[in-house]
């Protein structure tokens, strides 16, 4: 799986979450917290990624990422690891 | 005991959801009509291998103004406290109310069980994925968090439960909040207790829930204080009132706010029994505590509405305690034979339906009350009737020996 189809889930499930954003164009520097995801919603948009690409990832390796550019670098790094 | 100074304490407002209406009008009249929606229960996670007489909300309107997303993440049994509580704050006018003088008090525990079942299940077998907002949704306190956002109230808000007596110890709880002066303005709500499969066999398989006898004539299945009735049958509901001193109302709406009756009289009594059996002599204290708390002779009560739920041995007794507190005069209908059990909820949405009886000078009917297990008390049978009520009496009862009961009496130029 691409990078950029990783992307495309996240973006996916943002969605689902904050359809309010319907019609955005979302860009990798796009951060969470001023898409206006709570901190809930977050940890909502991580956990159906993880589901969505059957990757079952500790909190922890999220904690330094910064937007969602970044979010979909850790999972393609786990998903290409295995 | 003790003569109490008497209570200035009155309902400004109500908010009511059930299965024969949303909102208070709609509520009123199929009250008075006996209208009903018992049938087999439909509800997703509410029947395994099983066929479970209830009844439900049919659809719930939720206003444009709500939180979306909030919605998207509120159990049923939030969102129905949210559009309840709606129907109050304006019934009341509590926009501008300071809103760290208003507090909130949400009788149930447990309430969200059949959503919790639902997602347990869903997420059995990849429980790591489970949804984090599960951590927040599951407590009870999250109806509280949902409620104080969308309205702002910043005073104070918790849940309290005492199981079928939750709804009116929560009314208690708020009186306590006015009077000491915590707030100006309390909410109480009796919330909705969203049963799932797993409470409903558990109420059966202790005897509590109806109705294998009417399995195939739900209509017929709830059926309080009659001979024939076989245990108690679930109906979905939530009611929510607004308490506050009759001085702080006038001076923030002056007429804008009619106060609905004024809270005369409350007590609360428990039977040192933690089982789901009645108490003859905890409901005989707990009425005459009430009475006179109210300063009231049992005389003067000429309305009750008891708890009533159908079960074999909590009817009798409740009416073995009603003769002995010298009220077989008054009249006495079921609110439970028209919309079922609410279990939590119950305690507020029968003090809705007093109210609602009081403004309209009628009493509802009893749904199938043929034979009624003692034909000499004050019966409002098949038909409304019209009757002025001036001092009302209401009882719950809950499982592990909780007694409550509360006084409501016509405000003089209330109608």
């Amino acid at each position: 799986m691409s990078k950029q189809q990783i992307f495309e889930i996240i973006v996916g499930h943002i969605l689902e979450l904050l359809p309010e954003l319907e019609g955005h164009t979302f860009h990798p520097e796009d951060q969470l917290k001023d898409l206006g995801a709570n901190s809930l919603d977050r940890a909502e948009i991580v956990m159906m990624t993880m589901e969505s690409l059957g990757l079952q990832i500790p909190r922890v390796e999220f904690a330094n990422v910064k937007n969602i550019g970044e979010l979909a670098e850790v999972f393609y790094a786990k998903a290409t690891a295995v | 005991m003790q003569k109490q100074p008497q209570s200035n304490l009155i309902i400004s407002g109500v908010g009511v959801t059930s299965s024969i209406g949303q909102g208070k009008e709609a509520f009123a009249s199929a009250l008075l009509a006996g209208s009903h929606a018992f049938s087999v229960m439909e509800r997703p996670g509410r029947q395994h291998d099983s066929a479970f007489i209830g009844a439900e909300i049919p659809s719930l309107n939720i206003p444009d103004s709500f939180s979306k997303r909030n919605l998207r993440t509120a159990s049923y049994t939030g969102q129905v406290a949210l559009v309840t509580l709606h129907e109050a704050w304006q019934d009341a006018k509590l926009d501008g109310v300071d809103p760290h003088r208003i507090g909130l008090i949400i009788g149930g525990s447990n309430t969200q069980q059949r959503e919790l079942v639902q997602v347990q299940e869903a997420y059995h077998d990849r429980a790591f994925f489970i949804r984090p907002n599960y951590a927040v949704s599951f407590m009870d306190s999250d109806v509280c968090g949902l409620c104080t956002e969308q309205f702002g109230i910043r005073g104070m808000a918790y849940t309290i439960g005492g199981a079928s007596a939750s709804g009116q110890a929560a009314i208690i709880q708020a009186i306590y909040a006015v009077q000491t002066g915590q707030v100006d303005v309390c909410i109480a709500m009796g919330a909705l207790m969203d049963l799932s499969y797993w409470e409903c066999q558990a109420f059966r398989s202790i005897g509590a829930m109806g109705s294998e006898r009417y399995a195939d004539d739900p209509a017929k299945a709830c059926r309080p204080f009659d001979t024939n009735r076989d245990g108690f049958i679930y109906g979905e509901s939530c009611g929510a009132v607004v308490i506050e001193r009759a001085d702080f109302a006038r001076e923030r709406a002056g007429e804008d706010v009619k106060p609905y009756a004024r809270l005369s009289g409350w007590a609360m009594s428990m039977d040192a029994n933690r089982n789901p059996n009645p108490s003859y002599e905890g409901e005989v204290r707990v009425i005459q505590q009430a009475l006179a708390q109210a300063d009231l002779t049992a005389q003067e009560i000429d309305y009750i509405n008891p708890h009533g739920t159908g079960s074999h041995i909590g009817d009798e007794t409740e009416l073995a305690a009603i003769r002995d507190c010298q009220l077989s005069h008054a009249y006495i209908n079921a609110t439970k034979s028209i919309i079922g059990h609410g279990l939590s909820a119950a305690g507020t949405v029968e003090v809705i339906a007093t109210l609602l009886q009081m403004e309209a000078s009628m009493l509802h009917p009893t749904r199938n009350l043929e034979d009624p297990i003692d034909p000499d008390l004050h019966w409002v049978r098949q038909e409304a009737i019209p009757h002025h009520i001036q001092h009302a009496l209401t009882l719950s009862m809950g499982f592990g020996g909780v007694n409550t009961a509360l006084c409501l009496s016509r405000v003089p130029n209330n109608g």
